[in-house]
């Protein structure tokens, strides 16, 4: 993985049409994006028809790109989840119901990180998210990693749905209170 | 900061928590309200660093390949009607004449010029090896699709505008009345690209998460449009829309929203461009036909206050719960 800087200088090439910048951007970060869309999508055919997209977006979009509002990563991770969650919404909820080996990877949130592979963002991030119940946490990852609706979490969890609505809105408010200004 | 319904609207949309029907929501409102905008990218910063933990996967190394097709350079023929030409190398004449069309593509008023087509040229190209023209012609079918869509958006935008030009004219107080053509020019060409400044949008809902009725106020023309959300039809009774102001003792009605999806019309003369701002709105269930009284009979379901679409050079009133 290339550091953030150079990522942002890949952008501001990208940016400026250079096809090379493209492909060592492409390079740096296919992985990491295939792997949250097949989290989110299961099936293999769906998230490399979403990869095509996101990168097309990036490539149009990259002079929108602002390095003071966020990384290059989190800024493209954002672009991939965004149009794989409207895919999944718009099926519909029962027809994403995967593959089980597709469900053993999304049905629980990834392997704790090594603490030096940390960004000091996550790390503040996971500090605020340790600060909830771990039923509370445990449902706030499996929404980000698994694109989970309300309803999806409802049933997976076997928790009343506006309980989920009431836990979600009070724990995202108290993340932001607790992180305070970016 | 925005209010917490809407931060907490614009942090579910974020995580990925929302109905298909809220995301619709959400995403129109991000298109017309740069406040909630600001949410959403914030909320796009705080939970974007989990993706820290993902695994990585490689993708099949032909996802690049389609990648790198979708990019290539803009021909010339690729421009809707202009003269057909195949293909190019690195003539010297076309390379400068790119190097101009790519500082017009990234100047972003150009924006929507590069929408239509495949992005910025790069200034150096590479020959499509195998199977160019199946390549090329699948690209301009999707170039063509996606021009279809961009005219289908421009359609609804005209449509939206047309309809609230065209409604009930006679309600309108003749001095109001647009001049037939020149109105429909002015109100389209900023439209289009930049909504006009006076004008106020306010999301009607019970819960943060449910917007049931998108009112837009538009206070230099005098009209407004209620957009139908999630809010189903009552058989046998009316939803009614009323304007709630401390410069008047009691709601005002703006009258009984349809039952299609947009309702619009007139809006009554007697409240100028600061009463509207300053309102709150509301939508009650009255009985079919609307409130006999002239103020709210039936439970108030939805409220909501106004918001301006586009920040106006003067600091807009801060949203109020």
């Amino acid at each position: 993985m290339l550091t953030q800087a150079e990522l942002i200088w890949l952008l501001g090439a990208v940016a400026k049409g250079d096809e090379a910048a493209f492909a060592r951007l492409y390079e740096a970060t296919r992985a990491k994006l295939y792997g949250v869309l097949l989290r989110i999508l299961g099936r293999q055919e769906l998230a490399e028809e979403v990869m095509q997209e996101t990168y097309l977006k990036v490539w149009k979009t990259a002079t929108t790109f602002d390095p003071m509002l966020g990384s290059p990563i989190t800024w493209m991770v954002a672009i991939a989840r965004n149009r794989a969650i409207d895919i999944v919404r718009k099926k519909g909820e029962a027809s994403i119901e995967v593959g089980p080996e597709a469900l053993a990877v999304a049905s629980e949130a990834p392997a704790p990180l090594a603490r030096r592979e940390m960004t000091e963002e996550l790390k503040r991030l996971l500090s605020c998210l340790g600060k909830l119940d771990p039923e509370k946490q445990r449902i706030l990852l499996l929404a980000y990693y698994s694109g989970w609706s309300r309803d999806q979490l409802s049933k997976k969890l076997d928790i009343p749905v506006n309980t989920i609505k009431t836990w979600l809105r009070r724990s995202l408010l108290e993340i932001r209170e607790c992180m305070g200004v970016l | 900061m925005y209010d917490d319904e809407h931060d907490a609207l614009a942090a579910e949309y974020v995580l990925g928590t929302l109905s298909a029907e809220e995301r619709d929501q959400a995403e129109a409102l991000l298109s017309i309200d740069s406040g909630f905008e600001a949410s959403v990218r914030q909320w796009e910063r705080r939970l974007g660093e989990l993706n820290v933990m993902v695994e990585a996967v490689e993708p099949p190394p032909d996802v690049w390949e389609r990648i790198k097709t979708g990019i290539a350079p803009i021909q010339p023929s690729d421009e809707l009607q202009f003269p057909h030409v195949e293909r190019f190398e690195s003539e010297p004449s076309f390379a400068a004449a790119l190097d101009s069309r790519l500082s017009e593509a990234t100047a972003p008023e150009v924006r929507p010029v590069v929408a239509l087509a495949d992005g910025p040229p790069p200034t150096e190209r590479k020959r499509v090896e195998r199977g160019a023209d199946v390549v090329h012609l699948a690209r301009r079918a999707r170039r063509w699709r996606r021009l279809t869509f961009l005219v289908g958006a421009i359609a609804a935008v005209l449509a939206v505008y047309v309809a609230v030009w065209q409604v009930a004219p006679e309600r309108i107080p003749l001095q109001l009345r647009p001049p037939a053509a020149g109105m429909l020019a002015r109100q389209v060409a900023p439209g289009a690209s930049q909504p006009p400044q006076d004008r106020l949008v306010a999301v009607l809902q019970q819960e943060p998460t449910a917007p049931a009725f998108l009112l837009t106020v538009d206070t230099r023309n005098r009209t407004m449009v209620v957009r139908r959300v999630s809010a189903t039809p009552e058989t046998g009774r009316s939803y009614e829309l009323w304007l709630i102001s401390s410069r008047f003792s009691s709601p005002r009605s703006l009258g009984i929203v349809g039952s299609d999806e947009f309702t619009q019309r007139a809006l009554p003369a007697n409240y100028d461009a600061d009463t509207l701002r300053t309102a709150s709105y509301a939508v009650s269930l009255e009985p079919a036909g609307g409130s006999p009284s002239g103020v709210p009979t039936g439970p108030v379901l939805f409220t909501g206050n106004a918001v301006e679409a586009v920040p106006a050079s003067q600091p807009a009133a801060p949203p109020r719960t």
